[in-house]
C-alpha cells in the first residue's frame, strides 16, 4: 500500500518536472571556474527526511542557477529511498546511514553503486527543567547512558549532581522521551550510546529502531521536541536544527577529550574533521576526539548507480552533486547543518568521478589534491 | 420483448463482475497482505501472538505488546461511548419535547464525525494530554487509587488518553448508528406500550431497547472496527512504548501505531515482514469481531422475534 503511494508520488513528481525541463533545454554556457553547466534534465531522489530541509534549499538554489535543470526530492524515508533507487524507480537515494551488505546486494553488489556523505547533522540533549537554563545542564557519556538506561531515575540522581555543583537539580522523575519511527537520528543516538557504554551495547544495542528500556516513543523530530516541552522533567535526543528554531534547552555535553561543548554546527564539522576519511563502512564520528568536536554527530548520504544509463541525466546529476558538496553547501549552513570537511568533500568528488555512461567519465571537474 | 430480455442479460452479467471484482480485490488484499508477512510468519510461527519482545536490533519480533494495546485502548472506548452515545441516541430520537434542539445536535453529531482524526489528534496532543496529566490523573488516583489501574506516575499519555481520544472518535458512530435504530422502531409498538399505561422510562427499557438490541449490538461492533484500526490520533498520545502495565496511565503501543511508526525505515525481510504480520494480526482481530457480531445479531435476531 505505501509503496504503492510513494511510486504514485515519485511518478507524479517525474511528471511534473518533465513538464517543466523541456523549455529551456537550451543553457548558456559560462565560462571561467563555475560549477559545470549541466545539460537540460529533470532529476528525482528520494529517501531520508532528515536533510530534506537543506536538499530542499539547495535544489531550489541550483535551479535558479541552472533554469534547465530541476531537481525533485520526496522525502519518504531512508529506508524507502534505498528501495526506490534499487527498483531504479529515482535517479538518486538518500539515507542516514549507508547501505548495508543485503541491500548492496539487491543493488547488485557494491561496485554497483557510489555512496557520498552529503552533509553533516548533530544532535542534541533537549530538556524542560524548570530554572535550569541552557547549556547548564551538564551530562556526561556515563550519565547520558544511565538516564536512557533507565540505571538513572530522579533529576538528584548523585551521578547528576556531582557533574552540576551549583546548579539545582529539582527532586522530579525524569522522562525519557525518544523517537518511536525508525529514524536516522535514532541510528546516530545509539550508535553514540553503544561507543560510550558497554552496557548498552550488550543490552541495546544500535539501530534505526532499538527496543528502548525506558521511556516513552514520539513520532518524528517536531513531536520528540513538543513532547519534552510539555513535559516537565523530560529529556530527549533532537536534531540541533529543531532545538534551534524551537528555542529548547539543550545540556552541554562531556566530548572525548573531557570538555563540555553545547552542540553546535561547527562541533559537528571539528568532529567529522578528525577522520581522516569516511567511507560508506568506516562511518561512524560519534564520540570523535578533539577540544571542540559535538559527540552525537552523524553523516547523511546519498546514493546512486555508478553506470548511468541516460548519459544526459547521468551528467546533469554529478555536476548537481558536484554543486551541492561545494558551493551548495552553504545551504546547509542556513538550515543548521554543518558544512562538510574539506577531506570528504574531496573524497566524495573522487567518487563521484567514478561515475561513467557508455564507458565514459561524467564528471569534469578536476581531480581535487 | 427480445430487448427486455438481453438488457436483464447485460445487467446481469454487470452484477456478477461487480460482485466477482468484489472477492477479486479481497483475494489480492489478503495475499498483498500475508505474502510479505511470510518471512516472519514463518520464523516466530504462532510464537509471534504471544512473545512480548520487540527488538529490531536483535531482530526479534512478537506481537503480544500491542494486542494488548489495542484491546485495552478499544476497550476504554466502547465502555466510555457506549452509555453515552445510546443516553444520546436515545434523546434524539425518543424525546419531542426538545425538537428544536434535534436539529443543530444532529448536525453537530455529524461534524464531529466528520473531523480528520490528525486534526482530533493534534487536539489530543496540545490540549489533552497536559489537561490528563495535570487535572484527570491526579483526580483518578486520588479517588480511586486503590486499584491498580490508577497507580504510577501519570504523564498524560498512555492507554487511557488514547481510550478517551478513540471514545470522542467512535461516539458518533455509535449514537448516529443507535438513534436510527432506535427510530425504526414501529410506533405501533410504543403506542401499544403507553396504551397499556407503561411510562415512557418503562416503554424504553423493555420495548424499543430490546426490539433495537440487533441494531445496537451492529453499533458497537462498528464503533469497535473503527477503535481497533485508529492510527494517527492514538499514536500522538498512546505513548508508544512497548510494555504491557496494569496501570492505565502507562504508555503503550498499539497495532497501527508500531506498523504506522516503524514502515519508513524497516530494512530487513524479517523486519518487514513482521510489521506485515502484525497486519494479519490486525485483519484477523477484526474478521473475530466480524463473525462476533454476525453470530451475536443472529443469535439476537431469532430470540427477538420469538419474543416479540
Amino acid at each position: 500500500m505505501k509503496s504503492v503511494f510513494v511510486a504514485a508520488f515519485v511518478g507524479a513528481a517525474m511528471l511534473l518536472a518533465a513538464c517543466g525541463g523541456n523549455s529551456t533545454a537550451n543553457n548558456p554556457t559560462t565560462g571561467g571556474s563555475g560549477p559545470p553547466t549541466p545539460p537540460g534534465a529533470s532529476l528525482t531522489g528520494a529517501g531520508a527526511t532528515f536533510p530534506a530541509p537543506f536538499y530542499d534549499a539547495a535544489r531550489f538554489a541550483y535551479n535558479k542557477l541552472f533554469s534547465q535543470v530541476t531537481v525533485n526530492y520526496v522525502a519518504v524515508g531512508s529506508g524507502a529511498g534505498i528501495t526506490q533507487l534499487t527498483k531504479k524507480l529515482v535517479d538518486f537515494g538518500a539515507s542516514d546511514v549507508p547501505m548495508n551488505a543485503s541491500e548492496l546486494t539487491s543493488a547488485g553488489g557494491s561496485d554497483k553503486v557510489v555512496q557520498i556523505a552529503s552533509t553533516l547533522g548533530t544532535e542534541s540533549l533537549a530538556y524542560n527543567l524548570s530554572g535550569v537554563s541552557n547549556g547548564q545542564l551538564k551530562l556526561t557519556p556515563k550519565t547520558i547512558a544511565g538516564i536512557f538506561l533507565g540505571t538513572i531515575k530522579n533529576w538528584n540522581d548523585p551521578a547528576l549532581a556531582a557533574d552540576n555543583s551549583g546548579v539545582t537539580l529539582p527532586n522530579q522523575a525524569i522522562s525519557v522521551v525518544h523517537r518511536s519511527d525508525g529514524s536516522g537520528t535514532t541510528y546516530i543516538f545509539t550508535d553514540y550510546l553503544s561507543t560510550v557504554s558497554a552496557d548498552w551495547k550488550s543490552k541495546v544495542g544500535k539501530g534505526k529502531s532499538v527496543s528502548w528500556p525506558v521511556g516513552q516513543g514520539a513520532k518524528g523530530n517536531e513531536a520528540v521536541a513538543t513532547t519534552i516541552k510539555q513535559t516537565p522533567g523530560a529529556i530527549g535526543y533532537v536534531e540541533l536544527a529543531y532545538v534551534i528554531q524551537t528555542n529548547m534547552t539543550q545540556a552541554s555535553l562531556q566530548n572525548h577529550d573531557g570538555n563540555f561543548v553545547l552542540p553546535s554546527p561547527d562541533g559537528a564539522t571539528a568532529a567529522a574533521g578528525q577522520f581522516l576519511a569516511v567511507t560508506p563502512t568506516q562511518f561512524s564520528i560519534v564520540d570523535a576526539p578533539g577540544k571542540t568536536s559535538a559527540p552525537i554527530s552523524g553523516f547523511s548520504w546519498l546514493i546512486l548507480y555508478k553506470d548511468q544509463g541516460d548519459k544526459t541525466k547521468g551528467t546533469a546529476l554529478v555536476d548537481f552533486l558536484d554543486w551541492l558538496l561545494t558551493d551548495g553547501q552553504q545551504y546547509a549552513v542556513n538550515v543548521h547543518y554543518s558544512k562538510l570537511p574539506a577531506n570528504i568533500v574531496r573524497d566524495d568528488i573522487i567518487s563521484l568521478k567514478t561515475v561513467i555512461s557508455g564507458g565514459s567519465t561524467l564528471l569534469n571537474v578536476p581531480a581535487p589534491s | 420483448m427480445v430487448r427486455l430480455v438481453s438488457g436483464d442479460r447485460v445487467f446481469r452479467v454487470i452484477s456478477y463482475g461487480a460482485a466477482a471484482l468484489i472477492m477479486l480485490i479481497a483475494v489480492i488484499f489478503i495475499i498483498a497482505l500475508v505474502v510479505p508477512a511470510l518471512p516472519a510468519i514463518t520464523r516466530f510461527g504462532l510464537g509471534f501472538f504471544t512473545s512480548r519482545t520487540w527488538d529490531p536490533v536483535r531482530n526479534q519480533f512478537g506481537a503480544l505488546t500491542p494486542i494488548y494495546g489495542t484491546l485495552v485502548t478499544s476497550s476504554i472506548a466502547l465502555l466510555m461511548a457506549f452509555p453515552i452515545g445510546l443516553g444520546a441516541a436515545l434523546f434524539l430520537a425518543e424525546d419531542a419535547r426538545l425538537s428544536l434542539l434535534r436539529g443543530p445536535l444532529s448536525f453537530l453529531i455529524e461534524l464531529l464525525a466528520g473531523i480528520p482524526s490528525v486534526v482530533i489528534g493534534l487536539w489530543a496532543f496540545f490540549i489533552l494530554t497536559p489537561l490528563m496529566r495535570d487535572k484527570v490523573d491526579p483526580f483518578l488516583q486520588h479517588t480511586l487509587g486503590f486499584l491498580p489501574l490508577f497507580r504510577g506516575t501519570p504523564s498524560g499519555y498512555g492507554f487511557l488518553t488514547a481510550g478517551l481520544v478513540l471514545a470522542i472518535m467512535v461516539l458518533p458512530i455509535m449514537i448516529a448508528l443507535s438513534r436510527d435504530v432506535i427510530r425504526a422502531v414501529p410506533r405501533e409498538l410504543r403506542e401499544a406500550s403507553l396504551a397499556l399505561g407503561a411510562t415512557s422510562a418503562e416503554t424504553i427499557w423493555s420495548v424499543i431497547l430490546p426490539y433495537a438490541r440487533v441494531g445496537i449490538t451492529g453499533a458497537v461492533l462498528l464503533s469497535l472496527g473503527r477503535a481497533l484500526g485508529e492510527t494517527i490520533a492514538v499514536t500522538m498520545v498512546i505513548g508508544n512504548t512497548m510494555q504491557i502495565s496494569a496501570s492505565l496511565f502507562a504508555s503503550g503501543y498499539t497495532l497501527p501505531s508500531v506498523i504506522a511508526n516503524e514502515f519508513t525505515e524497516a530494512t530487513g525481510n524479517v523486519y518487514l515482514g513482521s510489521l506485515f504480520y502484525l497486519g494479519v494480526v490486525l485483519v484477523l482481530i477484526t474478521i473475530v469481531v466480524n463473525v462476533l457480531a454476525r453470530l451475536l445479531i443472529w443469535r439476537f435476531s431469532s430470540s427477538g422475534r420469538a419474543a416479540a
